[in-house]
């Protein structure tokens, strides 16, 4: 039974200036602490969420939308286990699987099946897993040969091909996904989606953030939608993305 | 991937049994992730020495060389004997690179692997412990140097060798926990490695690399108040015939374990907030 519960959960994201940084100045001040407020250290906090509560259940395919800046990133961060809530509490239970950054974890003198390796350890497979696995992912690049050849030969759109292949292997309870879809050339491409289908298919919970109307008709039955760190509705697709639409178009 | 427990539910009593709940945690599973740690240690060492067709080895020769020339200049400043000064030397240089090199490396541990932190929810302490893997297999090249010198000048008494091994566990041990103190800080504080690395070069001068204890004579303080002096003595000694005597070990044993506690609850404390700062 995959779930994850949100309980009144904020995020403060520290943006440190150069300062901030800085052990020497931190020390330096710590004799005039009682003059200058503690928010003139250099650090500047910004609030992320700011008191989200939320429960996902099986069967849920949630879209989220919002403007640049309202939270959807961070809110995926959160999910996933990445970013610890500095209030609140979030309680989850499956296998999450975060594809938030495609092109992480790649080394450019291992060959792509070295890389393939490293990529699923990363990704947190077990080796028996990858090994299982390994030929499958190595014939869906459909790369051949170059998969015994160094990454730095390859072009962007073969490592695209390599990444994505990899990160879609693993089996997810819960699939995080930012804005992943559009890979390499047109029949990949093509391959790709019914690749992200099938394993949205097999997740229980996917959560997806996209600025795509289509993406968001196709895959999503509920839609979240953020706006400056809250969550100003959460409820069956068609409703909240009409009125997000309107409120858009209204500016 | 990742289960978090409810809070409501789960008595206070548990914070007091496991004190270092969340560290001991994510210390398991970096443990349990071993190849990972691995692969990334060893992929790092080749990158830094591609297509170099002895890789590593460049810096066995380096450090030989500067081992061989010290070894002479040095020896002639200070009226050594050879046989003598030059192992004593030669094994000092190579595990104080070891020690050097893990602390310096870890200060960036989290923050080089920004990337992969941002991005998945892997445990934290994996990537220290690549740092000390890494740094691991340059010693082992670097290793040479020592089975060299002692080929060539022997030991004073080979009976105590079997005392190195457990003197180079107690080393690494104590290199590790502060490497992870060095790193949690040098996350949220960027001029930390630069301060580090100064201490660790003067720490170099004041302690027994150099020069041998005896010279010291009436300023023998200098190397008994210093806890690097002991760290060192414990694989030194047993390799060139000294066993280390009971207050070195217990120094070593005593800097192990309060270090490990320091650590893991500066770990307890701040491993959430890595994240957010690297």
């Amino acid at each position: 039974m995959s779930v994850i519960r949100l309980h009144n959960v904020c995020v403060d994201l520290p943006v440190f200036e150069l300062s901030g940084r800085s052990l020497k100045m931190h020390l330096a001040r710590l004799g005039r602490r009682g003059r200058i407020g503690k928010d003139n250290d250099g650090v500047v906090i910004v609030r992320a969420l700011d008191d989200l509560t939320l429960t996902l259940q099986e069967g849920d395919r949630v879209g989220l939308i919002g403007r640049n800046g309202a939270g959807k990133s961070t809110l995926l961060r959160v999910l996933a286990g990445i970013y610890a809530p500095t209030a609140g509490q979030i309680y989850s239970r499956g296998r999450i699987v975060p594809l938030l950054d495609i092109a992480l974890g790649m080394d450019e003198l291992s060959t792509g099946r070295q890389n393939l390796r490293l990529r699923g350890l990363l990704l947190g497979m077990s080796n028996a897993e990858i090994r299982r696995k390994i030929e499958e992912i190595a014939a869906f690049t459909e790369l051949g040969d170059h998969l015994d050849l160094p990454l730095r030969t390859y072009s962007s759109g073969m490592r695209l091909r390599l990444a994505f292949a990899v990160s879609t292997a693993v089996d997810a309870d819960i699939l995080l996904l930012d804005e992943v879809i559009g890979v390499g050339d047109a029949s990949f491409m093509k391959k790709a989606e019914g690749r992200m289908l099938d394993l949205q298919s097999r997740a229980k919970i996917v959560v997806l953030a996209s600025h795509s109307d289509t993406v968001i008709h196709q895959m999503c039955n509920k839609a979240l939608w953020m706006d400056r760190g809250r969550i100003r509705e959460f409820g069956p697709m068609d409703e909240v993305a009409a009125r997000y639409a309107a409120a858009q178009s209204a500016g | 991937m990742k289960d978090f427990v409810d809070a409501p539910h789960s008595p206070h009593v548990f914070s007091h049994i496991e004190m270092f709940a969340t560290a001991l945690r994510d210390l398991r599973s970096s443990l349990a992730a071993w190849r990972l740690w691995c692969l990334l240690g060893w992929l790092e060492i080749r990158q830094r020495y591609a297509r170099s067709t002895l890789g590593p080895f460049w810096l066995t020769i380096s450090m030989g060389v500067i081992v061989g020339s010290i070894g002479v200049v040095y020896g002639a400043l200070f009226n050594q004997n050879i046989a003598d000064y030059l192992p004593m030397m030669g094994i000092g240089l190579v595990f104080w690179g070891l020690l050097t090199s893990i602390i310096n490396e870890s200060c960036m541990a989290y923050i080089n692997s920004a990337g992969y932190i941002r991005q998945t929810a892997t445990p934290k302490l994996l990537f220290m412990l690549q740092a000390g893997w890494r740094n691991f297999l340059i010693f082992l090249h670097n290793f040479l140097i020592v089975i060299l010198l002692l080929a060539v000048f022997g030991s004073k008494d080979w009976s105590t060798v079997s005392l190195f091994f457990p003197g180079l566990v107690l080393f690494i041990l104590n290199a590790l926990w502060i490497g992870q103190v060095a790193g949690i800080i040098s996350a949220r504080f960027r001029d930390l490695p630069q301060i580090i690395s100064a201490m660790l070069q003067m720490a170099f001068y004041v302690t027994p690399i150099l020069f041998q204890p005896g010279m010291l004579k009436d300023h023998r303080w200098i190397i008994d108040y210093n806890p690097f002096a002991h760290l060192l003595e414990l694989v030194r000694g047993p390799l060139v015939g000294a066993a280390p005597d009971t207050l070195t070990w217990t120094v070593g044993i005593v800097m192990a374990v309060a270090g490990w506690l320091l650590a893991l609850a500066l770990t307890e404390r701040y491993l959430k907030r890595i994240p957010y700062w690297v």
